[in-house]
């Protein structure tokens, strides 16, 4: 990807649209309403910002408007993925990147933890195996090691 | 199809689960679903079994199969293309001569009924199909005798689904499309010359997940990739909008990043979705690199004039009249038809026709 960013480009931008077209108001009000629900239902929500025409403008509004909160995770599951709450309690942005650090998705998610977040129950399940395996290993090492001393 | 999941073989792969969440995610925003079908892919995905899939390249040029394997890994691309059973492909197996067709017909056999044909290339017709041949049978022969036991058919690239370059005036080879020789089976139409890597695997996704054909458009499409005009997702169309156009590829027109449609852009007319999801992993697609677009997902794009001539079109605005009678409240049934015909006919008169002289310009 370096050589194609290495290649320059003269297109001088004109006219491009500069003012928020509603867009990002509208998605900021359905923010509102999952957080609502969020609240009454404890129902989790989410917002495909791929599947929306954004303007830049409408982007920076957007995140302007949400602005930083507290907490931002970083996960390493097939390329990194970001998880940054919002100075909105409760929404979340969350960005996927693949192995070549392009994004492939963008979600602002409304939750208490973003799914990403959570370990699968599956995870759990595994890990409790893994344990066990490694305690049983390590007490047939002790008792190995116990042995050679008698 | 082969025993293990799609979840065992992806956890064999090293993938762990909130990798294969993030990935359920990326598909379900590729197919165009609510973000909350990510989860309902994840659960059908995971028990899913890799179907055998049986791919033949008939009157081609590679380019499909080219685009399909060259996206880098691990890519949703590259995920799910691995996560077949690929049984079948003479240009990627290793097997050759009578042990790549046993394969073949092992596939066929093992899972009758189940498994999936992807088809690139058209399929010559005359003088009984001589045209082109695969271990000395034609193409006709072994697609007619491939697609007897295929649940579903997948058409990729314009050839085999419209019949495309070898298909063009004056097909000397009688090339049809899959659809003209298959009518029993469902047919998936993935266009495009070649077709957006993530689209043909974004369609085994969709089949993988819900086990079903897609919602497909007239031409037999998949709406979450055909369902929009490249001209209405296009960065450019602000400038159509203002009448900024670019008159030839080194005006200043062109170096500010005007619109290409007087160059001949056929985005207007062509569906697909080259310019959001764009190609080479996101990095550009064909009018961000200053080339109008040649409308390669439609039938018969070859022929359907110079590829540098401004496609015709209405003079007058035929939406705006009609919902100008809607504003006025009198277009309600027959009126807002009769004001429909009338734009029509305007939009008709309008029309520039190209002629044969046009396209030796």
């Amino acid at each position: 990807m370096n050589r194609l960013d290495s290649i320059p480009v003269n297109a001088v931008p004109h006219g491009a649209v500069k003012h928020a077209d509603g867009n990002a108001r509208a998605i900021l009000q359905q923010i509102a309403q999952m957080l609502e629900t969020l609240l009454t239902t404890g129902e989790t929500g989410s917002i495909d910002l791929h599947a929306l025409p954004l303007s830049p403008a409408d982007r920076t509004f957007l995140s302007e408007s949400l602005g930083t909160g507290e907490v931002q995770a970083e996960v390493e599951a097939l390329g990194k993925s970001r998880a940054v709450e919002t100075g909105i309690s409760g929404v979340w942005w969350i960005v996927h990147h693949n192995a070549d650090g392009d994004v492939i998705g963008e979600f602002v998610e409304v939750a208490f933890c973003p799914e990403i977040l959570l370990t699968p129950v599956e995870d759990v399940r595994d890990g409790l195996d893994a344990l066990r395996a490694r305690l049983f290993v390590a007490g047939r090492n002790l008792a190995g090691h116990g042995e050679d001393h008698e | 199809m082969s025993d293990d999941t799609l979840s065992d073989y992806l956890k064999a792969r090293g993938i762990s689960r909130r990798g294969f969440l993030k990935f359920c995610a990326a598909t379900a925003s590729m197919l165009a679903l609510p973000p909350a079908a990510g989860s309902a892919i994840a659960a059908a995905l995971a028990s899913a079994r890799r179907p055998s899939v049986i791919w033949l390249s008939f009157q081609e040029c590679t380019g499909c199969t080219e685009a399909i394997t060259r996206s880098h890994s691990p890519s949703l691309e590259s995920l799910i293309f691995d996560a077949i059973s690929l049984d079948y492909h003479h240009t990627l197996q290793a097997a050759s001569g009578d042990a790549a067709e046993a394969s073949r017909h092992q596939a066929m056999e093992q899972n009758r009924g189940n498994y999936l044909v992807v088809v690139d290339g058209s399929i010559p017709v005359k003088d009984g199909g001589v045209y082109s041949t695969i271990a000395g049978r034609t193409n006709l022969d072994i697609l007619k005798e491939t697609a007897a036991g295929a649940a579903a058919i997948i058409s990729v690239g314009t050839c085999a689904a419209f019949g495309g370059l070898p298909e063009a005036q004056p097909n000397p080879t009688g090339a049809v499309p899959v659809s003209a020789i298959i009518k029993d089976k469902p047919i998936i139409n993935v266009p495009g010359c070649p077709p957006i890597p993530v689209v043909m695997t974004g369609v085994l996704a969709h089949y993988l997940t819900f086990g079903s054909v897609p919602e497909l458009d007239s031409l037999n499409r998949p709406r979450a990739f055909y369902g929009d005009y490249i001209h209405d997702r296009c960065y450019r169309r602000p400038y159509y909008d203002q009448g900024k156009f670019a008159r030839s590829f080194d005006d200043e027109g062109a170096r500010s990043g005007w619109c290409l449609y007087e160059l001949g852009c056929r985005g207007p007319t062509t569906r697909s979705v080259c310019a959001t999801t764009k190609w080479n992993q996101g990095t550009s697609f064909p009018i961000q690199s200053g080339h109008g677009c040649i409308g390669c997902t439609e039938p018969r794009f070859w022929d359907t004039g110079a590829f540098y001539k401004a496609i015709s079109a209405p003079i007058g605005p035929v939406g705006t009249a009609a919902a100008v009678g809607l504003a006025a409240g009198a277009a309600v049934g027959a009126g807002m038809a009769l004001r429909n015909r009338a734009a029509k006919k305007r939009a008709k008169e309008g029309h520039r026709t190209i002629t044969t002289d046009d396209l030796e310009k």
